[in-house]
């Protein structure tokens, strides 16, 4: 029972962050139709400014190099700014990346591939200045809080434990805006088709720059809560949850929001329920299921089907 | 005008080049042309300076850079006469592909030597290409068994595994006797560290103790918390990993966080002050095996020592960083020896590499690692080894490698 809930507790906090990943993805892709892949080096451009924003010295190599901000921001308050600022740079990857194309009328691929050329430049750009060594972000950080809890025997990180609350929450809360807000419906109705969103007199321009700040949002608080669990472990670090992502965005539905939760939480479940001992081959189990679910439901979990283009 | 037709100048500017092509084909091969001298003799080196093991290329380029500086000082202080070396550095990222594109790119640009590449993994896919090419390789941090044994060109001045990680479980063993129950993790996914656990498991079972887990995990890991708990049901009081040093770094703070208070021994992937600010105050305790040690009390070591700390604001070298220098040095002092015996302009490119490599091997060096050479398969003979248990600073994310006696 014990390690049935150990399971249980290992797989969700999983899941939690790719969740909160694989939202990001989505409210882009619901908008536009294309993947932005440059998601992942905004993730790590947030673990990075979480770092900095709490006093984290830049190291010896870089052109930072020794850089420290004259300020040493509360961690939680240092996590909203550094998603603030993921949001301004997401804003910069979709007006250098998409828009140009996007007026071009070009294909969705090359919006993909110029995506992909952004992300990687932002990645070159950190390792330039920050060097490419890991930055952690202090254990001290949660000071008075015990390194980890028992739950009725099962063990977890307290780390884990306030990553798997903060996913939630934010989960929760962009549910309740996209559900209840004007700004959230008009998203949607642009999602959903933009020319009669137009015709009703909504800016789907500006829709799309909220999608991607909101995105970006998401990314930045997604990469300083994984950097205060795991470390910021160099410039590539959003790279690997950036492909676990694109899994979990593809398994839930392409552009479903409750689908990119499901899809985090199934495949954070299946990981931990590889046995510890074979947990090398969990990537392995995680994208069999992505395939046995595509075989099944080309569309996704959540997915809606394709509209016609008659 | 119609397809098919071609304009005169199209022409002869087709038939010219097909004339150039020709002619190439007719003159000598680059591996034939003379050595070149002028403007230094060319070396190349492939480092990890992207992807995730760009930390350990990082501190590895730095080494070269001081080597180059010492060299050239040197040169012009002692030995006037001596060849300088032009050095071309390409990015071997953290894979087989990039590193083997970089192994051949150097190669036809015609370098006489290759210092890299960083990972085992890589080397076991790029080294055959210098084999095959006749080009000397010196690697800087390949550990993995059988990596000279790749062929004739191929040298390491990096310690190999087997002689190096056992003397880690005799120390833990050593100073915790009571030990009785080891679990091992390692990196499926990384020669390295798939080679380096079964030295670690032989070296265990030599010593009476079978492990009661073997976890599996891979390179990109970051979150452990599977492993450990399965781990942890099985009591260790040894845990014996072999990783790079963010997933290692990760998983020795995970363990600590969950309750683990046994003793961790960690192999050459760790052997970086770069695992300091992963781990944090949990990196203190742990045991590893090391080739190098800034407290070797040799002039060369002392000299190298001084410089790192001049270019590093005062900070302590790490062990990839002095066996990138040494890794210049043996190239650069192989070939003032070659050019002693019979200057270099007369050699020609392909003769050059062959020769370099027999000086290579036949010589003895003075480097920061303590006084090495080579066997004639190109092993490293070195007669020094450490032990030593990392202490964090009160704190701070900083530490250092403790010397054990």
């Amino acid at each position: 029972m014990v390690h049935l809930l150990q399971i249980l507790i290992n797989g969700l906090a999983s899941g939690a962050v790719y969740a909160l990943f694989a939202l990001g993805y989505t409210l882009v892709f619901s908008v536009l139709g294309v993947i932005n892949f440059a998601h992942g080096a905004v993730f790590t451009i947030g673990g990075y400014l979480t770092y900095l924003l709490i006093g984290g010295a830049v190291g010896a190599n870089g052109l930072l190099a020794g850089l420290q901000l004259p300020l040493a921001l509360p961690f939680w308050l240092a996590l909203g700014l550094a998603g603030a600022g993921s949001a301004l740079v997401s804003l910069v990857v979709e007006a250098v990346a998409f828009r140009p194309l996007r007026k071009r009328q070009a294909e969705p691929l090359l919006s993909l591939i110029s995506s992909l050329g952004a992300g990687v430049v932002l990645v070159n750009l950190v390792q330039l200045l920050m060097g490419a060594e890991s930055y952690s972000i202090p254990s001290s950080t949660l000071a008075g809080l015990p390194a980890a809890l028992n739950l009725g025997g099962a063990q977890i990180r307290t780390v884990q434990l306030l990553l798997l609350l903060v996913a939630t929450l934010l989960l929760v809360l962009l549910t309740l805006w996209l559900e209840g807000s004007r700004g959230g419906k008009a998203l949607q109705a642009v999602s959903e088709d933009p020319v009669t969103a137009r015709l009703l007199g909504i800016d789907s321009g500006a829709m799309i720059r909220l999608a991607f700040a909101v995105s970006g949002f998401l990314a930045g608080v997604a990469g300083g809560l994984v950097g205060l669990s795991v470390s910021i472990a160099g410039p590539y670090f959003g790279i690997g949850y950036g492909l676990k992502g694109l899994g979990v965005l593809v398994l839930g539905g392409l552009g479903s929001v409750p689908g990119a939760v499901l899809g985090g939480l199934i495949v954070g479940l299946a990981e931990a329920l590889v046995p510890s001992d074979f947990s090398g081959y969990k990537d392995g189990v995680a994208f069999a299921i992505l395939f046995l679910v595509l075989l099944l439901r080309p569309r996704g979990l959540l997915g809606k089907p394709l509209a016609s283009k008659v | 005008m119609e397809a098919g037709q071609r304009s005169l100048p199209g022409a002869a500017l087709a038939g010219a080049l097909a004339l150039a092509a020709a002619l190439a084909a007719c003159g000598p091969r680059a591996d034939d042309l003379p050595l070149q001298v002028e403007g230094g003799v060319p070396v190349g080196a492939v480092l990890s300076l992207t992807s995730n093991a760009n930390a350990y290329g990082q501190d590895q380029q730095i080494g070269l850079e001081l080597a180059q500086a010492w060299h050239q000082k040197r040169r012009k202080a002692d030995s006037p006469g001596a060849p300088e070396l032009s050095l071309r550095l390409e990015d071997g990222g953290g894979d087989e592909a990039t590193a083997t594109q970089a192994f051949n790119l150097l190669i036809d640009a015609g370098v006489v030597a290759l210092v890299g590449p960083t990972l085992s993994q890589q080397a076991f896919a790029a080294d055959p290409i210098a084999q095959r090419r006749g080009v000397p390789v010196v690697a800087p941090s390949n550990t993995a068994t059988n990596i000279p044994q790749i062929g004739g060109f191929i040298s390491r001045v990096s310690a190999p595994s087997t002689e190096i990680a056992p003397l880690s479980i005799a120390k833990a063993l050593e100073l915790n006797p009571s030990i009785r129950r080891a679990a091992v993790f390692y990196a499926q996914d990384d020669a390295y560290s798939t080679s380096e656990s079964a030295i670690f498991q032989k070296a265990l079972a030599d010593k009476g103790l079978k492990p009661v887990t073997v976890q599996r995990t891979q390179l990109n890991d970051q979150d452990f918390q599977n492993q450990i708990t399965g781990a942890l049901r099985q009591t260790p009081d040894l845990i014996v990993i072999s990783a790079q040093a963010v997933d290692g770094g990760n998983l020795i703070r995970q363990l600590r966080e969950l309750g683990y208070k046994g003793s961790i021994v960690v192999g050459n992937g760790m052997n970086t002050p770069n695992i300091y600010p992963i781990c944090q105050a949990y990196c203190d305790g742990i045991l590893i095996a090391q080739a190098y040690s800034p407290e070797l009390d040799t002039p060369m070591n002392r000299e190298f020592v001084a410089l790192y700390k001049l270019a590093k604001g005062g900070a302590i070298p790490p062990q990839l960083t002095a066996q990138a220098f040494s890794a210049y040095q043996v190239v650069a002092e192989a070939l003032q020896r070659l050019n002693k015996r019979q200057p270099l302009s007369q050699f020609s490119l392909a003769d050059a590499r062959k020769a370099l490599m027999a000086e290579l091997l036949s010589g003895r060096y003075d480097t920061p690692l303590g006084e090495i050479a080579f066997s004639p398969d190109g092993e490293v003979v070195q007669q020094r080894f450490h032990v030593a248990q990392v202490q964090m600073k009160p704190g701070s994310l900083n530490g250092r490698f403790a010397l054990l006696p």
